[in-house]
């Protein structure tokens, strides 16, 4: 039953004494009481309360929507800047490809022998995993880390022992609440990706592969496809090869199914991928260029570059890939809150309008109850 | 006649115009390069590069690369290339005297690998600072 707090003065000069308590308590909604109104069960799939509740409920999911279409341009504004930075990173590594194409060339004969390209079979493998710093992104750091756990397994399957670089703050939490993965190190991004940040993680990896305690080194993140699609896949860092695969001690290629090289550049302004192979162009190259040092010493020097600018990449196109993403999760936020304040306001006016309509039925009873 | 001097890193271009001189850090010790040099490519170690426009000096600290010297056009890839106006004199020292307790606490090749590169780093930022003053 109802509580019913029933505190106004009904006037002695009212000809009706009625006692029917349910009349008093219709009656008494004409005036203005603390009347708890019963939870009404409505025929949509939506649950409604009392009026003031729906109110709330509407006002909320306007906010909230009012959030979701804040985030969803910054997104987009973001994207425009990541895409920037790519083509701002354009001159070094076109001037690197040049640089290696030739001094390539030019030591083809000599014998070679440098830390970076030295392909041992591979017992132990480290992977770098890009991940975002937030979320509200979707689907975006999920995929990339079901795609880590799937190598990781088939590389457990060879025998081949891993290990895991994680950068960015969703990686991290994810593998420090797994521990069966062994994670070397965690690394937080922050922002833009410069070059400085690069350097840590090719720092890192420099040494686990010079000194030996890894053999082969992969990266994995986000490839920018396009501003509504993004694809996780792998990329072998070291050791460095124009082409060829690294095999294990058995003889058995352990490259991913997918691993792929590819250049990212702008085409009309808009972000685009173009899949490229190492051989840049060869043209203004001064045929009697004079090396300072050694060829080794050079390459030496080239190498780390080389590798800098490709982690660089695979984090600003990570960085990308991720602001799609957001882009993209918080417009459809939007959409769904849109159409769940129209559904609501639907429904609160309804229960208005029945409310409205009850209350003059039972004016209109009651009136004729006097004659 | 001028040199064209282009110092490229990863992610932008940190100078690009015209200079009178510069002095660059190789792995077989210091170049001066002048107009009309001969053609070289040499590797850039963890250093400093000094730059002459009309009878002032700048200096730049390179976290080491390769630089091509060609037809009076000078380029310089780094990983990472600072001028010396753009680094705090405080934060520098700090960071030096982290690298240097890091190699210190450094066990095991690996690790002293790393800790060595983050030292000549840290080193050559000071430097840059203290060679204008």
């Amino acid at each position: 039953m109802s509580q019913l707090k029933f505190s106004s003065r009904v006037s002695s000069d009212q000809p009706f004494y009625n006692t029917n308590h349910k009349f008093i308590q219709h009656h008494s909604t004409l005036f203005q009481f603390n009347v708890y109104r019963p939870l009404k069960l409505s025929k949509f799939p939506t649950i409604n309360c009392t009026l003031r509740d729906l109110r709330e409920r509407i006002a909320t999911v306007k906010n909230t929507r009012k959030i979701t279409e804040a985030m969803k341009l910054v997104s987009a504004a973001k994207v425009r800047r990541a895409q920037e930075a790519v083509v701002n990173s354009r001159p070094f590594s076109e001037s690197l490809i040049d640089v290696l194409y030739s001094i390539n060339q030019q030591a083809q004969l000599e014998d070679i022998d440098m830390p970076l390209t030295e392909i041992r079979p591979v017992k132990k493998v480290a992977i770098v995993v890009i991940t975002g710093e937030r979320g509200l992104c979707g689907g975006f750091n999920n995929f990339v880390l079901r795609k880590a756990e799937a190598r990781i397994a088939e590389l457990e399957n060879l025998g081949i022992d891993c290990t895991v670089i994680s950068v960015g703050r969703k990686g991290n939490s994810y593998f420090k609440r797994r521990p069966r993965f062994s994670v070397d190190r965690f690394i937080e991004g922050g922002g833009f990706p410069t070059a400085k940040d690069s350097q840590v993680i090719a720092d890192d990896v420099f040494s686990l592969f010079v000194s030996e305690e890894v053999d082969k080194v992969e990266l994995m993140y986000s490839k920018f496809v396009s501003l509504v699609k993004s694809k996780p896949v792998i990329q072998t860092l070291l050791p460095l090869s124009a082409k060829g695969e690294i095999r294990d001690g058995n003889g058995n290629s352990v490259d991913a199914s997918e691993d792929e090289f590819f250049r990212l550049t702008s085409k009309e302004g808009k972000l685009s991928v173009v899949r490229d192979k190492l051989m840049g162009k060869k043209d203004v190259f001064l045929p009697n260029m004079e090396f300072e040092q050694d060829p080794v010493q050079i390459l030496d020097a080239l190498m780390p570059l080389y590798m800098n600018n490709q982690i660089l990449r695979a984090l600003q196109e990570s960085l990308a890939s991720e602001l799609a993403a957001r882009m993209n999760a918080m417009s459809n936020a939007t959409d769904n809150a849109n159409d769940l304040v129209k559904s609501l306001s639907n429904v609160y006016n309804r229960e208005r309008q029945s409310k409205i309509t009850n209350e003059i039925l039972e004016i209109v009873a009651g009136a004729e109850a006097l004659l | 006649m001028t040199l064209n001097l282009c110092v490229l890193t990863p992610n932008r271009i940190v100078w690009d115009s015209e200079v009178k001189e510069i002095i660059l850090s190789t792995n077989s010790g210091q170049i001066g390069v002048l107009p009309n040099h001969a053609p070289i490519a040499t590797a850039v170690d963890i250093g400093i590069l000094r730059i002459r426009l009309n009878d002032q000096w700048l200096t730049m600290a390179l976290m080491g690369g390769f630089a091509r010297v060609g037809n009076n056009e000078i380029t310089v890839l780094v990983n990472d290339a600072e001028k010396s106006s753009d680094i705090d004199p405080q934060e520098a020292q700090q960071t030096l005297e982290i690298a240097e307790a890091a190699l210190r606490k450094a066990e095991g090749k690996r690790q002293t690998i790393e800790a060595n590169l983050a030292l000549r780093r840290a080193r050559t930022r000071v430097e840059a600072i203290n060679a204008i003053s």
